[in-house]
């Protein structure tokens, strides 16, 4: 046999080169001899014949090269359509075979169709979140420009703070790093007047956006220059606010609309599916002229790096800056510029690498049964390849039609398992918790259709030359002259099928160990002791319209008026004010600094640490109590009382006490020392997935709550919405009424995002666990089958039932316990991955592993059952007559 | 009689309407040529041969190595299926165009075609 290889076939490409010459040569030769003799006959004597054949012949040198290029010519094309006719014959004879074999093809195309399957709806969601997150050209070079505190971030979470205005100017004009700087500020608006007024989110943008994602309005114009500078009110709506508001007509331009208690005139639309980056999916309802002048917010950018710059370079460059910009004290930087790729801000971002990772598992699994599969038919037909070869059919030709006939298995696993990536993606998005609202734009892409494909072809290759490596490992004769598989031949297939199924009861076995980790630390964040006692709790959030409330004053006799009404509702027991709304988290940005202590210099930068503003009933109604101390004796400002959790008074004085200390956080030299009054239990209020000992500072609440929240402490199930509505309705009946909220569904829905991990690594395990268990199914059936002559000769012999048994339950469960072996060596190294998800459970957590391992012994005997039953029932005589 | 250049283009038809009744070695093609036109063509024989490699290059001919009477090796060649369909859809091409190009040459002095015996 020819081996591959390009040497070899580049000589082969000369060597028939060669014979076409010599052919041409050949023909020209015979041509000129017999133009000769029929020269010669007419008289001519034979120098002055050939002479004149060479004369009539024409140009000799300059035909005969033309002549072998046209031969050429013709051999290769020629050999093309050869080609193209077999393997539309391999095609069609492959589908035949496989017709003719409708279980056995069924179940591998249902193996591989649930491998990649999995595979696709997970990297649909990769590759839509991740892969593609940025919707701008050149994504490659995008990037999210912020800041973080110069000391770093050591809150736990993810915080960057928006860099001022006027330091992204600065960046705008002389930065040198990117092709383009574009600013964008989010805002939280009110679109229409009271009381029909609707919450959106406005954002707001310069004219250049539309260049640097090169998108256009779908409807009317983009604002000009003169728009952004000039207060103009001017808006363009999104696809969706279009279509609610305007019915999606034409005439919507040059209409107007109340945006913020302001009147805008609307001058386009922008195509639904346009966004700037955000963390989660924040989808604009309208888009607003950025006035970069007069804008005293902060802004956001993404930006376009050119090319070759490096995000440390650039880093660097717009550090540097910052500092001219005028906006700090001389020499000092108290925020960096943080530039992170769009798909760092994915919440999902480990969890989905670790899902891949596991489809990844799954997928090997399912190949490694479709390779036992393949290996079975093989074992079957190796007659009828000795019939063809014997025929005359090539080593290459059968070679190619094995391959062609996997490859064709594969692309129908490929198409099938298509569809149930559709529907494995359609379920995900329909389980998905509530937070993780970037899921709804995944979709099947071309990415993800290029690498099923992908897929498909390696699948189908690699089995289709190891079905033909094994095949051709038995010489012709020895396969005509026996029906029966050779002794060596049967043990070398043995080997292999031994292989495939440790290699799936190992693979399974890291993922049950991975899966149960994640049950197991979903479980303690639902039974973990959280602090406080978030049943029975409930949330009012008070946002009340600047306009009408534009005094603290104002803002503060609303609240009061509301407290006091909610005290004396039914099943009420206490109330609270809380700055900090559940469910979100609130920090003092500056340097620390704790009296008597050397004070940080400037140099040393800032820093986030956690605070919160509350009333004195906050402790007894969270139901935290206070360790040290007292609560708030003067809530003045004067006062500059503080309250300081558990966390943060181990953290500073871990011998002695706290009460009495004081702390302050400044920022640019500026803010007051503040005692420590008291010590509260650490609480973790946003749920068990936080933090619960980081470090939290309580000061004092004034009577205004803007952005907070009113804390309820009531009887639990009461409804609490009903009388709040009518009391906020009374006291003001232009005001929305707002959401009762229970702490009790936001604390379960901060684990949300764990629970929905955990629950597609359990589905993917059971998956990965069902194929290995028909794997071993199939390998025990198959050698069951294989031993029934053995096995009727032993039953002759005398060999009681139990003894039958356990020839097939013994190798069963040896390759069983091979695998989990080696899975849980493998579950050692896998589950570091995993350590970032996990709460409450260290990754080497032994009982994980014991579950690993018993579940998978389990499975084993179960699906060893039916191959005993089978050995059992093999009846001697026929077992031996057999053949 | 002088010797006629070959049309550019007929001698693909000429080879192939030599072949139309049996399969020949490119000397016997080149040797019926001239007995058919009584040596009133001027061709070189290597211009036959490459008009001979271009039909086979376009799947009009097909090769095969036989022996001649004489026992020699040589390359006959015969019609294929769309060979033969080229050659009846060439043939009856020619012959319009051959009738057209004498009815003009043959045409009176106000454009009347000349008719057939007058």
């Amino acid at each position: 046999m020819i081996r591959f290889g390009i040497p070899r076939a580049f000589r082969l490409a000369l060597r028939r080169r060669d014979r076409w010459e010599r052919e041409v040569e050949d023909e020209i030769k015979l041509h000129l001899s017999l133009r000769a003799e029929q020269l010669a006959a007419r008289g001519a004597s034979p120098d002055e014949a050939y002479r004149e054949a060479v004369r009539r012949f024409g140009p000799l040198e300059e035909s005969r090269a033309r002549l072998v290029d046209a031969a050429t010519r013709r051999e290769q094309h020629m050999r093309r359509t050869e080609y193209v006719s077999d393997l539309r014959h391999d095609i069609a004879f492959a589908f035949r075979t496989l017709g003719r074999q409708k279980g056995w093809t069924a179940i591998t195309v249902a193996t591989l169709a649930l491998g990649i399957g999995a595979t696709t709806a997970v990297f649909s969601v990769v590759s839509s979140l991740l892969i593609h997150a940025t919707p701008y050209p050149d994504p490659d070079r995008v990037v999210i420009v912020e800041q973080q505190a110069s000391k770093g971030n050591n809150t736990g979470i993810h915080v960057s703070i928006l860099p001022p205005t006027p330091i992204v100017n600065a960046w705008r004009t002389q930065s040198h790093s990117f092709d383009a700087l574009e600013p964008y500020a989010f805002g939280n608006g009110s679109l229409g007047t009271e009381p029909q007024v609707a919450k959106v989110i406005t954002t707001s943008i310069l004219p250049s956006f539309a260049t640097f994602a090169q998108r256009n309005p779908i409807l009317g114009r983009m604002f000009t220059t003169e728009e952004t500078t000039g207060h103009a009110k001017v808006a363009l709506l999104s696809e969706s606010v279009w279509q609610s508001r305007f019915g999606g007509t034409h005439d919507a331009v040059g209409r107007t609309i109340v945006v913020n208690d302001s009147t805008y005139t609307v001058i386009g639309v922008m195509p639904g599916d346009l966004a700037v980056p955000s963390r989660g999916r924040v989808p604009t309802d309208i888009w607003l002229p950025l006035d970069t002048a007069n804008h005293n917010v902060g802004m956001r950018a993404v930006a376009r790096l050119r090319r070759g710059v490096t995000i440390a370079a650039a880093q660097r460059e717009l550090d540097t800056i910052a500092v001219r910009a005028n906006v700090y004290p001389a020499g000092q930087l108290p925020f960096v510029a943080e530039i992170e790729r769009p798909a760092e801000l994915v919440g999902f971002h480990d969890s989905l690498l670790l899902l891949m990772g596991t489809v990844a598992l799954v997928l090997l699994v399912a190949c490694a049964n479709v390779a036992h599969l393949m290996l079975t038919r093989a074992a079957t037909r190796t007659r009828e390849f000795a019939v063809r070869a014997a025929l005359g059919a090539g080593r290459m030709r059968i070679f190619r039609q094995l391959v062609v006939e996997s490859l064709v298995l594969a692309f129908g696993g490929a198409a099938v398992g298509l569809g149930v990536g559709w529907l494995g993606l359609k379920a995900m998005v329909a389980l998905r918790p509530a937070g993780l609202t970037e899921l709804d734009a995944a979709s099947l892409d071309t990415t993800t259709l290029l690498l099923t494909a992908a897929v498909a072809v390696v699948s189908g290759v690699a089995f289709g030359v190891a079905g033909a490596f094994q095949s051709s490992r038995r010489s012709t004769q020895d396969a005509l002259k026996t029906g029966a598989l050779s002794t060596s031949h049967s043990r070398r297939s043995d080997r292999v099928r031994s292989l495939l199924v440790v290699t799936e009861m190992a693979l399974s076995a890291t993922l049950i160990v991975g899966a149960t980790l994640l049950v197991r630390s979903v479980r303690n964040m639902q039974h973990t002791d959280l602090g406080f006692e978030p049943r029975g709790l409930y949330a009012v959030d008070i946002n009340l319209p600047a306009k009408r409330y534009s005094t603290p004053a104002a803002n503060a006799a609303f609240v009061q008026a509301l407290v006091s009404r909610i005290q004396t509702m039914p099943g009420v027991h206490s109330v609270a004010l809380s700055a900090v709304s559940p469910g979100s988290r609130s920090f003092s940005v500056g340097a620390f600094e704790i009296e008597g202590e050397p004070s940080p210099s400037a140099a040393q930068g800032t820093s986030f640490t956690d605070g919160n503003g509350i009333d004195n009933s906050y402790f007894a109604t969270m139901g935290i109590p206070l360790t040290e101390g007292t609560l708030f004796t003067d809530t003045t400002a004067a006062a500059n009382q503080v309250i300081v959790n558990a966390g943060f008074a181990h953290k500073h004085w871990p011998q002695g006490t706290a009460v009495g200390h004081r702390v302050r956080v400044s920022y640019q030299g500026k803010g007051d020392w503040q005692t420590i009054v008291g010590v509260a239990r650490d609480a973790s209020t946003n749920g068990p997935g936080a933090e619960s000992t980081a470090p939290l500072l309580y000061g004092p609440i004034g009577g205004s709550v803007g952005g907070g929240s009113i804390m309820i402490r009531a009887e639990p199930g009461t409804d609490l919405s009903t009388p709040v509505h009518a009391v906020v309705r009374s006291l003001d009946p232009l005001l929305t009424p707002p959401t009762v909220r229970s702490v009790e569904t936001i604390v379960a829905a901060s684990i949300a995002g764990p629970r929905f991990t955990m629950l597609l690594l359990s589905v993917f395990t059971m998956l990965a666990l069902l194929l290995a268990a028909i794997g071993l199914y199939g390998v025990m059936a198959y050698s069951v089958i294989q031993r029934t002559r053995e096995i009727g000769i032993r039953v002759a012999l005398g060999a009681q039932r139990p003894a039958i048994a356990r020839i097939v339950m013994l190798r069963g469960l040896a390759l069983t316990l091979g695998g989990a072996a080696l899975g849980l060596v493998g579950a050692y190294w896998a589950t570091r991955l995993l350590s970032k998800l996990l709460y409450g459970v260290t990754t080497l957590d032994a009982a994980s592993f014991s579950v690993g391992a018993a579940v998978l012994v389990v499975v084993a005997v179960a699906a060893c059952l039916v191959p005993t039953r089978r050995a059992l029932a093999v009846d001697p005589i026929l077992a031996i007559r057999a053949d | 009689m002088s010797r006629l250049p070959v049309l550019k283009g007929t001698l693909d038809l000429l080879v192939l309407r030599a072949l139309n009744w049996t399969p020949m070695h490119g000397f016997e093609i080149v040797t019926w040529l001239e007995r058919a036109a009584n040596g009133t063509l001027d061709l070189e024989d290597s211009a036959l041969y490459q008009a001979v490699y271009r039909l086979e290059e376009r799947g009009h001919l097909e090769a095969e190595w036989g022996v001649t009477e004489n026992n020699r090796r040589a390359r006959y060649y015969k019609l294929t299926a769309s060979g033969r369909a080229y050659l009846r859809a060439e043939t009856k091409n020619w012959a319009q165009y051959a009738e057209t190009i004498t009815a003009v040459f043959s045409a009176s002095k106000d454009g009347e075609p000349a008719r057939a015996g007058a």
